[in-house]
């Protein structure tokens, strides 16, 4: 029993961090002090919930750190990301009303619901990569054009259309759900090892054909052409206008499916405030560019062109309408594409750094006063 | 004169997840000193003891506990 307790404590040493070891350590040495093992073990046991609790909150506040520089929740919310946050929230929640007041079924809503939380967890887990840079933007841009051309050649075959991957009972869409990711991180990098992702990229959806997301990606790459032109970007525009065009030349009879495709103008039909709904869910997915102008980063007005295109898509063929119809991929697609959101704005940073730290005392506190008085060590 | 973290424990009545956080925060905060001390047995690998400092002292003194709420802490148990 002993050893357990010995075990138990060198696991919550490890949880701790560095800063907070020797604490663990200290935690250890009394544990080995303790005459009866029982207690010893709950000792240890203790000790255990207090370093997973710590632990716990060392990570949560990573993923509000910009480097050393501490930011509060507040700053997160108000920050362009935050901001992207809350519009994609309302998008999936008014498609979430949309397809309540069709009577979809309720499988629809709760894959919606589930991709959102799916992509809430892999937006953290990229970003937490990313800051600490343990992200390599460059080889998952190849990597994610090789699932694309892997879905186009070996994928779900329908009416002639290789667009979807088989995934137990799931199907999802890759291009909805990395392409954007693909793009913002080109527009980051610029370079050559990333043009080839976006070239199999190109090449993957004139194989598959899907002119919504061929046409998507022309989209961003010619902003970021327009905005930072060099010659990775410009061999990636005609990569990209090629692939469209192969898109183009080619048929495409996929058919509308209810509250997928032309869900724009049938929400209407439906009922007036459905149609509001849907329109208005897709407006807010634009809306993130505007609050992150002042960035003044490429990958955001690459963000901004690669989803109203998605929506022009949408309006004008048959294509997924993102966030608002059913759908998880597009949802997982766009919350991981908000990695490249700047957490807060100049200003939110600038008025962060001029506040005075908080001081030592709080309410909260108090507690810990009375603690010690009643410790009286 | 110090106390070890485990006889904190038990005279305070509270678990070893409960104070440690606490001990750490009033050790920030500078109310607390916490020094590892050699063991009294050799061979046996040092301890942290741990004190209230000066300020950590004025603090307990404004903070006691009142009798009546001490009545109301199970018997035998110091407070």
């Amino acid at each position: 029993m002993r050893g357990v307790a010995v075990f138990v404590l060198r696991l919550a040493k490890r949880l701790l961090t560095p800063r907070n070891r020797s604490w663990g350590e200290a935690a250890q040495r009394e544990a080995e002090e303790i005459e009866h093992p029982g207690e010893a073990l709950r000792f240890a046991f203790g000790c255990l919930m207090w370093a997973i609790r710590e632990a716990a909150a060392d990570r949560i506040s990573h993923l509000f750190q910009q480097g050393d520089d501490p930011m509060s929740f507040a700053d997160a919310i108000r920050g362009p990301r935050g901001v992207a946050l809350l519009c994609a929230t309302g998008a999936v929640a008014l498609g979430l009303v949309y397809m309540v007041m069709g009577n979809a079924p309720a499988r629809y809503l709760m894959m919606n619901i589930g991709a959102f939380a799916f992509g809430l967890i892999a937006l953290a887990i990229l970003t937490l990569a990313d800051g600490r840079g343990h992200l390599p933007g460059r080889l998952l841009a190849v990597g994610l054009g090789a699932v694309l051309l892997a879905t186009s050649l070996l994928g779900v075959r329908v009416d002639g259309i290789t667009r979807w991957l088989a995934l137990g009972p799931l199907t999802i869409q890759p291009s909805m759900m990395i392409l954007p990711l693909m793009v913002v991180l080109f527009a980051r990098f610029r370079d050559g090892l990333s043009l080839i992702g976006i070239a199999v990229a190109a090449l993957a959806l004139a194989l598959q054909p899907d002119r919504g997301m061929a046409g998507a990606l022309t989209a961003g790459i010619a902003v970021l052409a327009f905005t930072r032109p060099n010659r990775s970007v410009l061999a990636a525009l005609a990569c990209a206008a090629a692939g469209f065009a192969a898109t183009l030349v080619q048929p495409d009879p996929s058919p509308a499916l209810p509250f997928v495709d032309q869900i724009l103008y049938s929400s209407f039909s439906l009922h007036p405030l459905a149609g509001v709904a849907v329109v208005l869910g897709s407006a807010l997915l634009t809306v993130p560019v505007l609050a992150g102008r002042q960035a003044k980063a490429p990958e955001l007005a690459v963000f901004g062109a690669v989803w109203a295109a998605l929506i022009a898509a949408a309006a004008l063929g048959n294509y997924p309408t993102p966030l608002v119809g059913y759908g998880g991929s597009a949802v997982i697609g766009y919350l991981i594409s908000l990695m490249v959101f700047p957490r807060r704005s100049a200003l939110a940073a600038a008025s962060t750094e001029a506040q005075p730290q908080a001081g030592a005392s709080s309410d909260g506190d108090r507690a810990l006063y009375v603690g010690a008085a009643r410790a009286q060590v | 004169m110090g106390r070890h973290g485990y006889e904190l424990c038990r005279e305070a009545d509270i678990k070893s997840g409960t104070l440690y956080p606490l001990l750490m925060r009033l050790e920030g905060q500078g109310y607390l000193a916490a020094d590892w001390q050699a063991a009294e047995t050799p061979g046996r690998p040092p301890r942290h003891v741990y004190r209230l400092t000066a300020e950590g002292r004025r603090l307990a003194a404004e903070n006691l506990v009142p009798d009546t709420a001490r009545a109301a802490l199970p018997e035998g148990r110091p407070a």
